[in-house]
């Protein structure tokens, strides 16, 4: 059978056009109980990010990827401080996996996608168990009220968040 | 329909920290990437149409509103690894104007607006995978503080495969462009073979338009049904 090898990824670039990154930070339209998660953008030295693109990817409530009145996925870009904001619901746990949300990361200089999970909670995960253990705490949001989570995203350098290769 | 998602080839795909490329220093992990398992979670994916208006499918424009530059179309692909082509699939595509000039407000090259031409559009593909898009050939530009690197005329894509893990960012380049083999992001993908597929064929073709054609091929190919 024909085997195609997947086209490479290459940079996001500097130009993402703005309006293709608009209102897509709110996934929880119409949804009674939302939670905030926020956070930053930095680089090596902490350096803050401007126009960062973030995608989100996670189940509904109830642990589903298939929902129709829900749909998991959102984009959110950085403001000139390295903010980003996402409006969600808390996902469910699912078929073996804790609450999580997948993060995925596009910016000029990243010459492909990084790929992130943001857990609620240290959790028995297979996900966050796959990273060393003094690095889990990266890859969890810190609780900042009842409905709203920081999870800042350093891409390299200091206490670097870790991220997957799949 | 269970998907089955390999492990990247490194040849084949952008290194992370490329030398003419100093930001890539700065910003791509110093630690190794981890390997996870996969589950339901990253093995389904967004049905991203139902959240993304469709904007633009012509940026050339006609008669007086028609875009300064060579009038080209683009014929793509979108394709699985195992060469199905996936029909519904979500593709954005952005690139400068003929002067070299983004839509972008961060773009400071002195180069022309073109005010009949805006640089974004969000297509689905037909039933055999393909979207046209009828627009004028981007321009060549500096890129600022770095010495003479130029970039060459490339078209931005972003696709939604069929999972997660088949998102899919990527810049096409076109055939024949000198700066082609100087530019540091294209030259960061070290198998000949792959770069080439990254460059668009021109194809013969009677109309007005310069016709090219290519192939976004997404993460995937079909895994046993029982899978997530």
């Amino acid at each position: 059978m024909t085997r195609l090898i997947p086209t490479a990824e290459l940079t996001l670039g500097p130009f993402f056009p703005p309006e293709f990154a608009q209102g897509l930070h709110d996934l929880a339209q119409g949804v009674a109980e939302v939670i905030e998660i926020s956070g930053r953008v930095t680089e090596l030295d902490g350096n803050p990010l401007d126009n960062v693109v973030l995608e989100i990817w996670q189940a509904d409530a109830a642990g589903r990827f298939d929902s129709p009145e829900f749909l998991g996925w959102g984009r959110a870009a950085t403001d000139a401080q390295g903010n980003y904001r996402f409006r969600t619901v808390r996902p469910g746990a699912c078929a073996g996996r804790a609450p999580h949300v997948n993060f995925l990361i596009l910016y000029s200089g990243l010459m492909r996608q990084l790929q992130t999970v943001m857990f609620f909670e240290d959790a028995d995960d297979p996900v966050l168990r796959a990273v060393e253990k003094s690095r889990r705490g990266g890859l969890v949001a810190k609780k900042v009220d009842s409905t709203s989570y920081r999870f800042d995203i350093r891409l390299r350098g200091g206490e670097e968040t870790p991220f997957f290769d799949d | 329909m269970g998907v089955l998602i390999e492990p990247r080839d490194a040849m084949t795909q952008a290194q992370g920290v490329e030398a003419g490329y100093a930001q890539t220093a700065r910003r791509w992990p110093a630690q190794p990437l981890a390997r996870r398992p996969h589950s339901a979670s990253e093995l389904s994916g967004p049905q991203v149409a139902r959240r993304l208006a469709l904007v633009r499918g012509d940026l050339a424009g006609h008669g007086d509103r028609r875009a300064i530059g060579q009038l080209v179309r683009l014929r793509v692909r979108v394709l699985d690894e195992d060469g199905a082509p996936l029909p519904g699939a979500v593709v954005e595509a952005w690139h400068c104007n003929a002067a070299g000039k983004y839509i972008h407000p961060n773009d400071t090259h002195d180069a022309p607006v073109d005010p009949n031409f805006y640089g974004a559009a969000r297509m689905v593909a037909g039933d055999s995978g393909l979207v046209e898009l009828r627009t004028i050939k981007p321009g060549a530009y500096p890129v600022p503080d770095t010495g003479g690197w130029w970039r060459p005329p490339h078209v931005h894509f972003s696709v939604w495969g069929r999972v997660w893990l088949s998102r899919l960012v990527t810049q096409m380049f076109f055939p024949g462009e000198p700066l082609n083999e100087s530019d540091p992001i294209l030259n960061a993908i070290r198998d000949r073979a792959a770069r080439e597929r990254c460059i668009a064929r021109l194809v013969p073709s009677k109309g007005n338009e310069l016709v090219y054609e290519y192939q976004l091929v997404v993460r995937g190919r079909k895994g046993n049904p029982g899978m997530p």
